[in-house]
């Protein structure tokens, strides 16, 4: 008897958990920078509101699946990290009909969707933001002024040669980045001379066969490589140091960026291993997508949401009372110049 | 439980075979039943997911081609300034246009809706391309393709087929000066088409697209074409997910889910009539297995109960028949169970027993009679009379009144006992009354030749006794027990001991040896006619009226006494 009390209760009490449990759908957990979002969730968490991962396994059709069945057990809210970013008005229409807030995460719907229902709001960092940074830490390499380009330009020509490692054809990441960090370079006065521009799927091995096929090319061109993301930016790094680049002649894991065969490259995202490249000299820097702040924020907001607060007291500001923006960061080497 | 006991053996073990065959059969049905169900509609929702699922790619890879053609043309119209190297670009679209058959023409057209290249050599400029649908939607957000309804584009050649406009804004170079255009790429619908008829729905199976307003973008069936059609109402309402649905009379299973890289929504509609047809057909079979379940069980019910009631049915009429006609004498004969057997041999037994007792009571009223009859003989008998009679006349010769009235009244005394109205059974006192009246007529007959005492417990007086049990006794003490030399005497006792009634008539004659006793105890109980007819006859009468325990004992010392004790059961059931 005693143990069928304890049993009932036990029951209750996980029923009533999973009611406080916040649905939080990520769209593929295989994702680096995800993973980190998802820890700097656990980790900064220190409210009264928990949340329950779910993994879309980069598949639209099983988002909607996953979406069906969390509305079914009518959540407070729920954080969606959208597959497909065109779809998501299904997911908002969806969620009207049970009257559930949805907090976008990292992949921006489109604006007409977000203003079609107020429950709705989107935490993300700008795309534009991270290439106009990855933009500025080059500038900053060069000397900072377009007129007067300092040793980095290797054969002292004005320009800046460059190769840039794109992403996956089509993804709005990689259209955006490209296309802005060449516009803040132009915008801001440095002639930029692209040698190539090479999709490399956002993968660190296709960036390593890319650059391979390259290098016997451009190899003596390059003044600077601009990736799309970290990932890539550590396939070239790798092939780099195949060709000779980079040599450590101390052997102590670090190079110093003093070397001649030292050549920079710039990431995006901020990941663990590009954290630990920069700080062995290798990556020249990287502009951090900031899953910490940004996980603070969707924990603001679930939690104020959740409370039946009002979203526009959390400490991060609320635009159209739909956008919250996460300002990425950047993060290099120091600059040593002659 | 009162209602099973009016019902026979056979019914009840047919009602309950029946019924627990039955539910047996029910709670089977019905667990199999509902596993089949659920299993089977497990089994049809996730095909038809599956094949929503299917369909959905089999677009996304047709639209990806698009969108990879589409980007290829965005890299090259900004490699190349149109000012300059107009022919190379115009080479590119043209080339671009026959690498898929479905794509009718690419256009570049400027932000005022002036053509500015084209694959197509015969548009024509005087339409206001800017207002169209698709152009308005590429300047609304820059970042993505847009996917217009099917229409008729009238500006191009083939004008009367309907196309999909995909549209975007993108970057172009003139003189080194970077320009904004919309890039339109129209495809034929027909691509839609193929790509729904290569789908196995099923009977009445059909595809619905919609737009993100919900209009529609392209059903495989005419129907949806008109007003009125359950199929895009029921994809609204879905929005993304799948449910079981009805569309026109069928059942259906409704999926639907979003289309990468449009606004569109695939809404597929998969027939799984198969559910209900398949579920007739298992409740058919499952009833099919019910009903020869149970005419199988009925029949064997029937046989069973038969085997065990048939042979009770022929006891119950032999029972019947000994009862009508009192009939014992035909043995039952039974085929059966065991249990049957033992009870009809059980029966058998008890007939004969029956039987047996029967005769045995015939027998032994003949006997009491016969003994009786004997007893009654031997009171009334004519010497007897005679004598007394002759000592009567003697003692009236020589004027002796007193003794002739005392004679005469003893005698009147001792008939009357003997015939006693017909009685067998009389008190112990009118036995010992009986006794007495005896022997005073036969104190007299022999001139006092002996002498009698009456030594008698008071409280048996009221005991019965079979009657004249001791005349005989007292006759033969007086004729064989009394010694001519020496005066005899008779003393009668009457007592009770340990329940028993007790009669002794004792005399002080020569007395018996051992073997003369057992003389006569092999002649009492011997069925051999005698000539000592008195003890037997005491003896088989004691045994008849009071049973076994009823017994006769003769006790004797030579020159002494001879004992002649009586003894039968105080309360014993005269029989």
């Amino acid at each position: 008897m005693i143990l069928l009390i304890f049993v009932f209760t036990i029951t209750l009490s996980s029923c009533k958990k999973t009611n406080y449990e916040i649905p939080f759908i990520l769209y593929d957990e295989e994702d680096l920078f995800m993973m980190s979002f998802r820890d700097s969730i656990f980790l900064h968490n220190s409210s009264d509101i928990t949340f329950k991962m779910y993994d879309s396994t980069n598949s639209q059709i099983i988002q909607n699946e996953i979406i069906n069945g969390v509305l079914l057990d009518s959540p407070k809210l729920i954080i969606v990290n959208p597959v497909d970013r065109l779809g998501a008005y299904t997911i908002i229409e969806k969620s009207k009909l049970t009257d559930t807030p949805i907090i976008f995460i990292n992949r921006e719907p489109l604006a007409e969707d977000l203003l079609s229902w107020d429950k709705v709001y989107y935490v993300g960092a700008k795309p534009e933001q991270s290439a106009i940074y990855q933009a500025e830490l080059v500038m900053e390499l060069f000397g900072s002024n377009p007129n007067n380009l300092n040793n980095y330009d290797l054969n002292g020509d004005g320009k800046i040669q460059c190769i840039i490692l794109k992403g996956q054809e089509g993804h709005q990441d990689a259209e955006i980045r490209t296309e802005a960090v060449v516009n803040e370079m132009e915008e801001n006065g440095y002639d930029l001379e692209i040698l190539k521009i090479e999709s490399a799927d956002f993968r660190t091995s296709v960036a390593f066969d890319v650059m391979n096929e390259l290098l016997p090319i451009y190899r003596d061109q390059i003044e600077v490589i601009f990736s799309n993301n970290d990932a890539m930016a550590i396939g070239a790094i790798n092939a780099l140091k195949e060709d000779g680049f980079f040599t450590d002649d101390n052997e102590d894991g670090k190079v110093d960026s003093n070397i001649d065969n030292w050549i920079p490259v710039v990431g995006i995202d901020g990941i663990a291993e590009a954290i630990q490249l920069i700080e062995d000299g290798y990556l020249y820097g990287t502009v951090i997508n900031d899953s910490e702040s940004m996980a603070k924020a969707v924990i603001e907001l679930s939690s104020a949401i959740f409370n039946n607060e009002d979203p526009e007291t959390i400490s991060y500001p609320i635009l159209y009372g739909k956008y919250i923006w996460i300002d990425y960061k950047k993060y290099s080497l120091p600059i040593f110049e002659e | 439980m009162k209602i099973f006991r009016e019902f026979s053996i056979k019914q009840n073990i047919v009602i309950a075979m029946m019924t627990i065959s039955i539910i047996v059969i029910l709670l089977s049905s019905f667990a199999y039943y509902f596993i089949f169900n659920s299993s089977m509609n497990d089994i049809v929702e996730s095909s038809s997911k599956e094949i929503n699922k299917q369909i959905i790619f089999n677009y996304e890879n047709y639209i990806n081609d698009v969108l990879n053609t589409a980007r290829q043309i965005q890299k090259d119209t900004i490699r190349y300034d149109i000012a300059t190297s107009k022919s190379e670009l115009q080479d590119i679209y043209n080339k671009s246009v026959k690498v898929n058959e479905n794509t009718i023409s690419i256009v570049l057209l400027g932000l005022d809706g002036n053509i500015i290249l084209s694959s197509d050599n015969d548009a024509s400029q005087n339409t206001y391309l800017e207002e169209k649908d698709w152009f308005e939607n590429a300047l609304l957000d820059y970042s993505i393709f847009y996917f217009s309804s099917p229409h008729t584009q009238n500006v191009f050649r083939d004008g009367s087929s309907k196309v999909i406009s995909v549209s975007k804004v993108i970057s172009y170079i003139v003189n080194g000066e970077k320009r904004n255009a919309v890039l339109l790429i129209d495809i034929s619908t027909e691509m839609i088409v193929d790509l729904s008829d290569h789908t196995n729905l099923g009977e009445g199976g059909h595809i619905v697209i919609l737009n993100d307003d919900d209009s529609l973008i392209y059903s495989s069936i005419a129907s949806c074409y008109n007003d009125t059609c359950e199929s895009i109402s029921i994809a609204k309402e879905i929005i993304i997910g799948g449910s079981y649905v009805i569309v026109d009379d069928i059942k259906m299973y409704a999926s639907v889910n979003t289309l990468n890289a449009t606004r569109w929504r695939i809404a597929t509609f998969s027939n799984v009539e198969i559910l209900n047809s398949s579920r007739t057909n298992m409740f058919i079979i499952l009833s099919l297995i019910m009903i020869v379940t149970v005419s199988v069980v009925f029949y064997f019910a029937n046989i069973i109960t038969r085997r065990i009631t048939s042979p009770l049915n022929k006891l119950n009429k032999h029972m019947l028949e000994i009862q009508e006609n009192g009939e014992l004498y035909s043995p039952l004969k039974v085929e059966g169970q065991k249990e049957i057997i033992y009870l009809s041999k059980a029966f058998n037994n008890m007939i004969v027993e029956i039987r047996r007792l029967m005769e045995r009571v015939l027998r032994e009223q003949k006997e009491k009679r016969k003994t009786e009859f004997i007893a009654l003989q031997t009171q009334i008998n004519p010497h007897f009379l005679y004598n007394t009679l002759d000592s009567i006349i003697w003692l009236s010769e020589n004027k002796m009144n007193e003794q002739v009235v005392e004679m005469i009244v003893a005698l009147s005394k001792y008939f009357r006992t003997s015939i006693s109205q017909g009685k067998t059974i009389i008190t112990a006192e009118e036995e010992l009354e009986h006794a007495r009246n005896y022997l005073l007529i036969q104190k007299i007959r022999y001139s006092s030749k002996f002498d009698y005492a009456f030594e008698i417990d008071e409280e048996i007086l009221k005991v019965n006794a079979v009657k004249l049990i001791l005349q005989p006794l007292i006759e033969n003490a007086i004729y064989h027990g009394i010694s001519s030399d020496e005066d005899g005497i008779i003393i009668i006792k009457a007592y009770q001991s340990d329940g028993l009634m007790v009669f002794e008539v004792e005399n002080n004659g020569y007395g018996l040896t051992e073997s003369q006793i057992e003389d006569i105890y092999l002649n009492m109980k011997s069925k051999i006619k005698n000539t000592s007819i008195g003890l037997k006859n005491i003896y088989q009468r004691l045994k008849l009226y009071y049973g076994d325990t009823a017994n006769l004992e003769i006790i004797s010392e030579l020159d002494e006494k001879t004992i002649v004790r009586l003894t039968y059961p105080m309360k014993a059931q005269v029989k």
